[in-house]
Formats: C-alpha cells, structure tokens, sequence
C-alpha cells in the first residue's frame, strides 16, 4: 500500500483536539483482526480444561469428576497399550511421510499442464483432475466398493472374464500395501487440486524472464527447469514447511471410510484412533487430551521444519 | 480529520460488533441454566378445549435414538396423528455422538426415547427431562398410562425419580407368563425352506450341523435370480460394539444373551433363565464358537467373501436377491419372502436345531429400558402427556402397531381381521390411499421406532392381540405355500408356537430393581473401548484365516491383548453388578 502524500498535513490540525499516536492508530486498525485471532484461535483453547475432566455431556463442568491426567498417562500405562499408540504413530508417520513425498507431484502436473498449448485439452485435464476434490470421502468408498468388491465388481468382472484371473481379487479387505495404496486414493482425490496454487504461482512468474532466457538460446526444458522451477519453489517450501506441521493430522475421513478389520492395523491412524477410543464411545476427556499431545508435536515440527528451511535456503516461513 | 475520524469511528464499530458476538456466544450457556418460564404461559392458550384435535396445531420434535429416519413424520401416522391431535412430528434420528450435542445443548425436544443409562441418569440431574408428577400432568392426562403402564412409570419413580417425582416410562409394557415375541421370534436360524425340502429335512442336532446341510444347499442353487454366485452366509460390520454382532448371536442360539437386560454388562453373556455367565473370552464360551462357525463356513465357501467391507443394506440386498441361504435373524428374510416367490414356494422358514434353546425376554411390567420421556424444555406438556398416553391407551397401540382402522384392518364378527387392502398393503405389495400420505405401509408407521405396549398383550377392545400376525383371522388367512408347507412339517402355527411347544426357549425373567444401574467409571469405559477394538479386530481376522494354525495363533493374540488392555478388570467390574442385580434376583 502507498503512503497517504497528505497525510502529515493533517496531522498538526488534529493534535489540537484528540490525536492517537501512529502506533496507537496502527493498533486499533489491527484490533479487530486480533479479536478473531483471539476469539477462533486461543479462545478455544479454553476447552483443553475438558482433558482433565470425566466430561458427560449433560452435566457443567464443576459437577463432572476430575480425573488430573489420568487420560495423558493412561495412553502409556502398560505394555500393551504403549504397544498400540506406537502402531497408531507408526501409521500416522507412515502416512504423512508419503503424503509428503508425493506432495511433489502436483508441482510436476502443474508444471506440465502449463505448457500445454492446446486449451480445450488443457481444460478438459484441468477439470477432470480438480473433479475428485469435491466428490466426498464416502461417495468415493462407495465408487470403490463397485469397483474392487469381490461379490461383483467392476474390476472382478472384467479380469474373471478376461480369464486373467481365476479366483476373485479382495482388494478393500486386503491389508497389503496399505499405507501406499491410501496414499494413491491420496493423490487421485488431490492432485488437481493441489496444482492449482502452483498454476497461480507459474502464471505469476515475470514473462521477461521467459524471453530473456529465449534469448539466451533455451530450449523448452531449459525454461522449465530455470526458469518456472525456480520460480514455484518458494511457493512449494511455505506449502513444504505448513505440511511438515501438519505431519501428526495425517486427516481422518479417508481412513474411516476405508478401515475394516483386516486393514485396522496399518490404516489406524491417530485421528481414526482418537475416533474409535475417544469419540464412539463418547470419551471426550480422552479425546481433548490426545489433540492437546497433537497441537504441541505440530509445534515442535513447525518451528523444526521452519529451522531447516533457514539452514537449507537462508529464510524461514515464519 | 475527518477521514481519520471515519478510520476511528469503523474501528470502533467494528470492536463493537466483535465484541458483542463474542457476548452472545458466552452467554449461550447462561441461558440454557434457567428453566424457561414461558412453558406455563403458552400452554395456558391450549388448555381451552378438551378435544385435543380442535387445539392450534402445533409440532413437536421427536427425538429418539432408535429412529433410522430424520425428518417430519409423513405417510399414515402423520395423518392419524394430526386428525386425532392436530400434532405434527418432527422426527430427529439419535446414536451416542446425536445424544451428546442434545445433553450438552440442553434441550431434548419435546419427546425424548430411549436415552440409556448413564446419559439418562446426567439428564434428570441437569434438570433436561419434565417430572410427569409436577402440575398433576400425569394425574390429569396419563389416564391409560397409569392404567397399562402403572408398575412401569413406579418403578421409574423409583429408580430414577427418589420415589416422588416421575421421569419417564419404559418401552413394551406386558404381563403374563412365556416368550413375549411376536408370532416370529427374535432369533431364527432361518433357511432355504424350498432347498432344505429338497434335501429331504435333515435332521440338525448341533449349530455346527448347518454347515454340511447349507454346502448341499449351495450346490443345489448355485446361482441367485440374477446369476450371481450363493453364499450360505453374509455378514456385516456395521453394528459391531466391542465384539461381531452376527458371531454373538451363536449364544442367543443356546440361551445366553449379550449383557442382562440392567446393567451395563457388554462382555459377559448371561444365561436367560439361570443365574449362569461366561465370559465373551471363555475358551468354551459361545462367541468363540460363533467365531470357529464361521472360520468353517469360510473354508467351506460358505461365507461371502465381501461380509467385511460391505454394509448392511448390501446385505439386505443380497437376501432379496436370493444369493444367501441361512438366517440368524428372521427379519432378515423379509426382503426375499415376497408374495412373488413365497407364491413360487421359494422362501425362508424356520429351521431349529435340536439343541437350541434360544433367548427371549418374557412379558416385563415394568418395560423395557427404551424409556420414553418429556424433555423438560417443552412448551406443550399437556399436548405431549395426551398424545404419549394415547400411546399407552389400546386404541393408539393398536394403531401403532396395525394401522389406521377402517383402512388396514377392521372388526369383522367381533373379532379384529385385516381388510382386502390390508392384506396387500402389509407386504407393501400396495401403495397407502392418497388421503393417508401415499408411501409403503411399513414407511407411514411411527418413525420413533419403540413399542410401548408389547404388540403380544390382548388388545382389550378387540379380544385378540395388537400384533396382527397374531390375529386368528391372519394365521387363517390362505397361507402362502411356503407357510402352508411349514405349518404341515412342524406342526405349528407359528414360530412362536413351535418354541413354546418344544420348549426350546429360554426366557428372562422381568427383572426389577429400586435402584438405578451403576454408572461405568471412566477407566473401565476406557478400558472397554480399547479391548473391544481389538476383540472386533481380532474376531473378522480369525473368520477369514486361512488354516488352522492361523486361525489358532490369532485366538491366542486376541486373548492376550485383550486381557492385556483390560479385560479381566472389565468382567470382574460387570460381574460384579450382574450378581448383585440381576443374578441375584435369578438365585431365588
């Protein structure tokens, strides 16, 4: 934003009467956004106070036991239990670490859609793409379930009858591949969608450079490479160091839309877990405490991720 | 200046406005602590007439956690309901996540059904639910309440009120001696009756005996009506708790049942008419058993291969479809039992095992724990005590539970008999009448989904009872040929019949208690929750194991991570309720 020219004009006028100092104007002009930051962010945080309680829901606070943290230690109080969260954030690591590995991907789809010359196909692959973001996690089971079920799906039909196959395929209720085959529900559902910021940021790259690299003598790779890459890659980093934070919220509709027994070892997740302990069984003492664990490993990661961005590319995010 | 007094003046209307959002959502809960004092005044307005149907028409929410639907209430129901009251239902569908915003909003609308245990004891403790005693409410307009429901709305006094004030009434209200189903009892095993003919009747001694007999079954009818392959079973997930519903039901088989009918008591069975438990664990106990049943079954190819990741409606198709042969429950079959194939003599049919002796719970004065219930925020308690007493009363359980008269069934010579209409409206093989909302027969009922006569009881108007598949003039009515087929093999009219004259049913006992069950303390409902899940985990991976060897080891691993997670403290904690309650009462 530019100065106001005629700002320090008025300024002696008003002194007179009733002035606010810059920094006390500043102040009140970023009040109200503070207040929402208050309100939705540190406000809530009030509720934390259910972690120490044996809430039911229809009674206040005051007239629920106080359990201290008994819900923090009873994650870890014996073997077996030590046990199942180190599976839980076995797969919750498992999960995230392919999430952030394929997190790649929408920038070499976004890099490649934009070189596309042809517009109706470039369109076209852009909405069918993008499509998949907003078909919800239990249409999709349920467009998966038609395709994959042994009974009669789609895909059972057609090998059977193809005679690739002689004996039908259980693909749902199979617990092979799991972290990776829900890492490609993953990336099918977000793909397009994830472009989409990168498509921004390509077409917000100088066309100068462009020319003056063509000018140079670069090929059409060469643009690509020196030219649009580095010119994302900050934009890929703010997105890099936000997913890093959110490592531990590795998200929770896919794998309840998708759990069954045979997969509930390797596809429990900590959101899925806090749902099956915590939510269904109306724990919610339980389930604030195991979120209040999350919200701090999230900072911890951030602040990890955000120093290792300094170290590697001189500059943080935050 | 002036501009910077309009920066000033935004800011501050802005504050403002923050300000007083932020108020109204903190005083939210201030408000929901004072009782309303607008209930008497607006209720003043409706008292004017006796005739509850020339009263303003008002609605009320309904809110029940048995409902499988959400929305007004529309088809014949809404029409009888809104002719005799001038009432109309909103219908709000429950489950425990549903239960817990409504506690912790503070309003249960105007009716409340089947809020459980502990829940319901935290609501009369807030203050959410209307004591029927206050303003003589129920004095005034519970008549046929107090009359057919009287032990049962004490007994709640008792548990739940201190012995004055009145906090609901439970469900299936009935007295008398034997089983209190209906004609078709809870539990089957149902089977092909047409396939199992062919067969020549085997005869079946031990659960375990179906296996051979469904295999032949499938090898007889080795595809559906639309050419799919036939499985003798498919199960569900689902309904799952803390273990697999449909292995569980193998105890029901052999007189045990899930918990005690009180208590909260999810990982013992009890046996039905004895002071006996086992635990869900117990190497001899019958979940164990249901769970090896099935393991067979899939080694056999008897178990459809897509019971794990299916729903429920998927399996319900498959049924309709006639691609699974074996029941455990007889609602079940209703989808393949249509006039088309019964008329066909393909159908289910009731096919016990010598060794059954399956579960039912007998007649229960003090009904069942499905209580119903006024929220206490309701600004028509008059209206709601007249229409839940209309319930409670003959004439409106009678409807409830066989339709409007004069359209589904009516009096002919004395006695109670369904109308030509009726006949073909009750498997839905019809349309409803325009006038009464169109739709199925079975989707215009009442969407709250709880009895509050037990539909067994004789109607005392009509001599004969609710349940119109009870009624003389129904059982005698031109039987298809599967039931007629049935009837001459069993010599029995009905399932029910047929179990009380062999006498392979084990009925509970009403239990009755001045006290209300004790509350599940917090480490024991966390303990449950994490080796309920490993049980359910566990039991799908032990019916699907290969051999076995596997089917041995993963036994072995459920049982001691169970026990590792708790279980042993679980059972002993439910034990010891059940033989301080139920048991007990059981010994004598």
């Amino acid at each position: 934003m530019k100065a106001n020219p005629h700002h320090h004009v008025y300024t002696p006028v008003s002194k007179k009467r009733f002035h606010l100092g810059d920094k006390y104007q500043l102040f009140l002009m970023a009040l109200p956004f503070l207040l929402l930051v208050f309100v939705f962010s540190y406000l809530p945080l009030y509720g934390w106070i259910y972690a120490f309680y044996d809430y039911r829901p229809a009674l206040p606070l005051s007239q629920n036991e106080f359990v201290g943290f008994r819900w923090f230690t009873s994650l870890v109080s014996n073997e077996f239990q030590r046990e199942e969260v180190f599976r839980v954030m076995r797969n919750t690591f498992a999960i995230s670490t392919l999430g952030l590995l394929t997190s790649v991907l929408p920038v070499i789809f976004a890099i490649f859609l934009t070189e596309i010359k042809n517009a109706p196909f470039k369109k076209i692959v852009q909405t069918l793409t993008t499509l998949p973001n907003f078909i919800s996690w239990v249409l999709v089971y349920s467009f998966a379930f038609m395709l994959f079920s042994v009974d009669n799906g789609f895909l059972n039909n057609l090998l059977i009858n193809m005679n690739v196959i002689d004996q039908p395929l259980n693909v749902l209720g199979s617990d092979n591949h799991t972290w990776l085959s829900m890492t490609l529900w993953g990336v099918w559902k977000g793909l397009g969608w994830g472009a989409i910021l990168y498509i921004a940021a390509i077409t917000g790259i100088d066309p100068e450079l462009y020319e003056a690299a063509r000018v140079d003598g670069a090929n059409r790779y060469r643009l690509m490479w020196h030219v649009t890459v580095p010119g994302i890659i900050p934009t890929f980093f703010v997105l890099l160091v936000l997913g890093i934070a959110n490592f531990i919220n590795s998200g929770f509709e896919q794998y309840f839309v998708f759990k069954n027994a045979i997969n509930m070892e390797h596809i429990e997740v900590l959101d899925l877990y806090v749902y099956n302990i915590g939510i269904e069984n109306n724990n919610f003492g339980f389930a604030t405490a195991v979120s209040i664990l999350k919200s701090i490993v999230s900072l911890i990661l951030l602040f990890a991720a955000n120093s290792m961005s300094k170290l590697v590319r001189g500059e943080g995010v935050i | 200046m002036t501009r910077r007094k309009k920066w000033t003046a935004s800011a501050v209307a802005m504050i403002a406005l923050l300000v007083f959002m932020s108020a109204c959502s903190s005083s939210k809960g201030g408000s929901t602590a004072s009782n309303s004092p607008s209930s008497t005044a607006s209720s003043a307005a409706s008292e004017g007439t006796d005739d509850p149907s020339k009263q303003p028409e008002i609605t009320l929410d309904v809110f029940s956690n048995l409902a499988n639907y959400t929305g007004e209430q529309t088809g014949w129901f809404a029409k009888v309901v809104k002719d005799k009251f001038n009432i109309k239902l909103n219908i709000i569908s429950g489950g425990q996540q549903k239960a817990s915003t409504l506690l912790a909003s503070g309003d249960l609308g105007d009716i409340a059904v089947a809020i459980g245990g502990d829940d319901y004891k935290d609501a009369i403790k807030a203050g959410l639910l209307l004591d029927w005693k206050k303003d003589g409410l129920l004095d005034k307009y519970g008549k046929d309440l107090l009359e057919n429901a009287g032990k049962s709305l004490e007994a709640n006094s008792k548990q739940f009120g201190g012995g004055t004030a009145i906090y609901g009434v439970g469900n299936s209200v009935g007295s008398g001696d034997g089983p209190s189903d209906g004609a078709r009892t809870t539990f089957g095993p149902m089977l092909r009756w047409d396939l199992y003919q062919k067969l020549g009747s085997p005869e079946i001694k031990t659960f375990e005996d179906y296996l051979p007999i469904v295999k032949k079954m499938q090898e007889l009818s080795p595809k559906s009506d639309s050419g799919k392959p036939t499985y003798g079973f498919s199960l569900w997930s689902d309904w799952d708790g803390v273990m697999s519903v449909n292995a569980k039901v193998t105890a029901q088989f052999y007189g045990y049942n899930e918990g005690d009918g009180f208590n909260t008591a999810d990982i013992m069975m009890t046996k039905a008419d004895e002071a006996k438990w086992i635990g869900l664990l117990d190497d001899d106990g019958y979940y164990l058993r249901g769970l090896k049943f099935f393991f067979e079954a899939n080694k056999m190819g008897l178990l459809d291969p897509d019971s794990l990741t299916q729903k429920f409606p998927d399996v319900i198709n498959k049924y309709k479809d006639g691609q699974v042969l074996f029941a455990q429950f007889p609602w079940l079959t209703d989808s393949y039992n249509t006039t088309e194939n019964t008329s066909q003599g393909k159908g289910f049919a009731f096919v016990p095992f010598t060794e059954e002796k399956m579960t039912s719970s007998g007649y229960n004065p003090y009904g069942s724990q499905y209580l119903w219930s006024i929220g206490s925020k309701t600004k028509y308690p008059e209206r709601v005590m007249q229409f839940l007493n209309w319930l409670y009363s003959p004439e409106g359980a009678q409807i409830a539970a066989a339709g409007p008269k004069g359209v589904i069934w009516d009096i002919v010579d004395g006695k109670p008999a369904l109308t030509e209409f009726g006949y073909k409206a009750v498997t839905n093989s019809v349309d409803m009448p325009a006038e009464y909302g169109g739709g199925k027969f079975t989707d215009g009922g009442f969407q709250a989904n709880n009895a509050t006569i037990n539909k067994s009881m004789i109607n005392p108007e009509t001599g004969e009872p609710y349940d119109y598949s009870m009624w003389s003039s129904y059982l005698n009515h031109d039987p298809d040929p599967v039931t007629k087929s049935w009837r001459e093999a069993m010599g029995a009219m009905t399932m029910k019949d047929y179990v009380v004259k062999n006498n392979i049913v084990a009925v509970q006992p009403a239990y009755f208690s001045e006290e209300a069950p004790v509350a599940e303390p917090a480490d024991i409902k966390q303990k449950k929750a994490e080796m309920g899940k490993v049980i359910k985990e566990f039991s799908w991976k032990m019916m699907f194991a290969k051999t076995d060897d596997e089917f041995a080891k993963l036994k072995e691993q459920m049982i001691s991570k169970a026990k590792g997670l708790g279980y042993d403290d679980v059972l002993k904690w439910q034990v010891e309720n059940y033989e301080k309650t139920v048991g007990a009462a059981l010994k004598k």
